[in-house]
């Protein structure tokens, strides 16, 4: 044999050999994670990631799940999606098809959750992901035995219900602040997918809150709002409310209290410890929203210490930290859903999830998925006095349980 | 080697369009020289699944084939008429959402409208050709990226029949003579097959009458028109041409992320596909599918942060203008020939 023929075939050998699959570990339950941890979306990417970690690790530390006398320790796959959808689903057919996770965590984007979907389904994999733009596909059907959708929950609420949450919370909160009646709203919103969606659940509840509501969409990637802020202004609003990327927000919202466009403001996503940590000051009063608490103004000593163990544990402070506590909390309802059915099998752990009361952080009152695989929970606001960085007044108005008229509930 | 053979290696013929092709396509090259690099692309291309390279490979592959698909569309643009288009992702687009909507709306699957994507991307292309290539050079550059952003407004804003900014679902690739697309290496196996019939059309572009009228046209419109060719219908036949590559490499990307949404066809896609050709060299037969490998596959591969890889791309796309200028894959040609010639006059 020539020296080139044997360097081909064992360069070949070497090569096929590094590649097989690792040998599958009884001992352990592989769970993934597909994030943003480069580019674009990496303030929420970040989020999903670091939550599931502090879950892995306090499970791990106290022993793993506990299946029939035997307990088992999570490993956790994370992967980089590099907000790019290409590398996205590389990475989901990775962990579902070369690793074997047996549920998979992300991704932060409805496009890339949805192709996702696609991959996760057919192998069975259970996937917990936080759009809510999902509910336009998570229907009864979709998410029956044997149907696509099967596998996949919803980590946030239906639209109708953050909406109306967090729209009672701001009209409550400003109005006091303000002191007269609040009548007419301008709802200013990224005009792409997510902002589409959240916007015509949002407006049907500030409806329902009697506001009279004019919505301006501004394209992605604006970075002058002058001129649509301007148009707001004409209208007259005594509040204009931002849906709903709170880093764009924090470039728009300078912009409208420079123009004085309303008497009262509305940040969505944008956390009152953020406001803190870069010393901002409104000379309007303004309000803002976590998903599902402000880690800056956490309501209840539960979510204080999680936050305090989230931020010890190395986590970034960002705009949508709170986003974290969901994946935390859904990483824990897992481990319990496998404990208490006593099994990884999916089908046996959809169904225990399907039938659970998980009470986690989250929420004061247990959590649990409906029929469409959605949860329900409060949506947290906070109102910053003016000409203050540090001074919250925060409420927690539960959400309405029908949707308000003319909105379908998302 | 014969005499002939090395004057050309020691005495390149000057750079007209005829010479250039001879180098771009390997006409300058023996016979088993030119069959190497057919060889190595076919045995790589179709023998990737063999080495269990894993999921998360083959999937960047496919993706990185699909795009490839698309640049050979564009080098045939840019590299034979030259005219350089940065609104290739919106035609990708205009294929991609006729895939999807043919499927909701007809139940039809990727392998009858296959045809209708390819046409309907060639007839967009055509459209916004018509017009505008009466004005040339930067004119035109401005045009097709309004016509990008155009495209995303509509599809965002286009309802239900579009998907609005959620964009549409689609299922999976049905099958084709009793072969299955479920598992990914065959997806693979069947963008690899675009893949090599995008170059093989780009080869018979290049090499045919065809391909002359298009390069007499980039070298000396005014001449070219003097001689008789009808300089504004070849390009936009070029145009055309060049949007049904685009057309089929979009409805593959439906196909394959099954979900397709406006974002994906937006401005900033079209101008990566833009810079990929550039990197790689529009007018070597090769240099699409190495700038294809080098901006969607290298980063990934090398775990290059995404910003950090931008940054990379900017500065390559610098160093390759001002150092390479033809590409990539064209300053690696040159390199070969100095060595051969080296060799050969050792």
């Amino acid at each position: 044999m020539k020296f080139w023929q044997f360097c081909a075939i064992a360069g070949s050998a070497l090569f096929a050999a590094s590649a097989q699959p690792a040998a599958a570990d009884d001992d352990t339950i592989k769970i993934g994670v597909v994030a943003a941890q480069t580019g674009a979306f990496v303030s929420a990417g970040n989020t999903i990631g670091a939550g599931v970690t502090l879950a892995v690790k306090e499970i791990n530390d106290a022993g793993g799940v506990k299946i029939g006398g035997k307990s088992r320790k999570i490993q956790l796959e994370n992967r980089d999606d590099r907000t790019d959808v290409n590398v996205a689903i590389a990475a989901g057919r990775e962990l579902v098809n070369d690793i074997g996770v047996a549920a998979l965590y992300g991704t932060e984007s409805h496009d890339f959750s949805v192709s996702m979907t696609k991959i996760t389904g057919p192998a069975k994999v259970l996937q917990f992901t936080g759009n809510s733009s999902l509910g336009a596909i998570l229907t009864k059907e979709s998410v029956a035995p044997g149907a696509p959708l099967h596998y996949t929950f919803q980590s946030e609420p239906p639209e109708f219900q953050r909406s109306g949450s967090t729209a009672r919370g701001v009209l409550k909160l400003l109005g006091k602040e303000i002191g007269a009646p609040l009548k007419n709203a301008v709802v200013f919103v990224a005009d792409d997918a997510t902002g589409q969606y959240l916007s015509e659940h949002y407006v049907k509840a500030l409806e329902a809150n009697g506001q009279h509501v004019d919505l301006i969409k501004y394209p992605p990637n604006t970075t002058d709002f002058t001129p649509l802020l301007t148009r707001a202004k004409g209208l007259n609003p005594d509040t204009v409310h931002f849906w709903y990327n709170g880093d764009v927000t924090l470039v728009a919202f300078p912009q409208a209290v420079q123009l004085k466009v309303a008497k009262g403001y509305f940040l969505f996503g944008v956390d009152p410890g953020v406001w803190a940590d870069r010393k901002l000051v409104s000379t309007a009063p303004v309000t803002l929203s976590c998903v599902p608490m402000c880690w800056g103004a956490p309501p209840t000593p539960e979510a204080k210490a999680y936050f305090d163990r989230y931020f010890a544990a190395g986590a970034v402070k960002g705009v949508q930290s709170s986003v974290s506590l969901l994946y935390y909390d859904y990483m824990h309802w897992y481990a319990k859903a496998i404990e208490e059915s006593g099994s990884t099998d999916p089908d046996t752990v959809v169904a225990q999830i399907e039938k659970m009361k998980y009470q986690g952080v989250v929420s004061k009152a247990p959590l649990y998925f409906d029929n469409r695989h959605r949860v329900s929970f409060a949506t947290e606001v906070c109102l910053v006095k003016p000409n203050t960085s540090d001074q919250f007044e925060c409420a927690v108005e539960e959400p309405p349980t029908e949707p308000p008229a003319g909105d379908n509930g998302g | 080697m014969s005499n002939s053979e090395t004057m050309v290696d020691t005495a390149p013929a000057p750079a007209t369009p005829e010479s250039e092709v001879k180098v771009a396509a390997g006409a300058h090259l023996t016979l088993v020289e030119r069959l190497i690099m057919p060889t190595i692309l076919i045995v790589v291309l179709f023998g990737l699944p063999w080495f269990h390279p894993g999921y998360r490979l083959l999937s960047l592959a496919t993706s990185t084939g699909v795009s490839a698909i698309a640049l050979y569309g564009l080098a045939i643009l840019v590299g034979q008429a030259g005219i350089m288009s940065v609104g290739h992702a919106a035609l990708m687009g205009v294929g991609a959402y006729t895939g999807a909507i043919l499927s909701r709306d007809l139940g039809m699957n990727l392998w009858t409208a296959l045809p209708f994507a390819a046409i309907f991307s060639a007839l967009a292309a055509g459209l916004v050709g018509l017009p505008s290539l009466r004005v040339g050079g930067h004119h035109f550059v401005i045009i097709t990226f309004a016509f990008c952003g155009l495209l995303a407004i509509v599809l965002t804003n286009g309802g239900a029949f579009t998907g609005a900014a959620s964009g549409l679902d689609i299922g999976a690739i049905a099958p084709l003579f009793g072969v299955s697309f479920g598992k990914l290496q065959n997806v693979y196996l069947l963008v690899a097959f675009f893949v090599l019939a995008s170059i093989a059309l780009t080869w018979l572009v290049m090499v045919s009458r065809y391909g002359r009228t298009l390069r007499s046209i980039r070298e000396n419109e005014k001449l070219a028109s003097a001689l008789g060719i009808d300089v504004r219908f070849h390009k936009i036949v070029a145009f055309m041409l060049s949007g049904a590559f685009a057309g089929v490499a979009g409805i593959l990307q439906v196909y394959f992320l099954q979900h397709i949404s406006p974002e994906l066809f937006g401005a900033f896609p079209s101008v990566y596909i833009a810079l990929m050709v550039m990197l790689g060299g529009p007018r070597m037969l090769y240099g699409p599918l190495a700038g294809a490998l080098i901006v969607t596959f290298l980063p990934e591969v090398l775990n290059l942060d995404p910003i950090d890889a931008r940054i990379a791309y900017g500065i390559g796309l610098i160093a390759v203008i001002l150092l390479l200028p033809g590409g990539v894959m064209a300053g690696l040609a040159s390199l070969y020939r100095t060595l051969r010639s080296k060799v050969a006059r050792a």
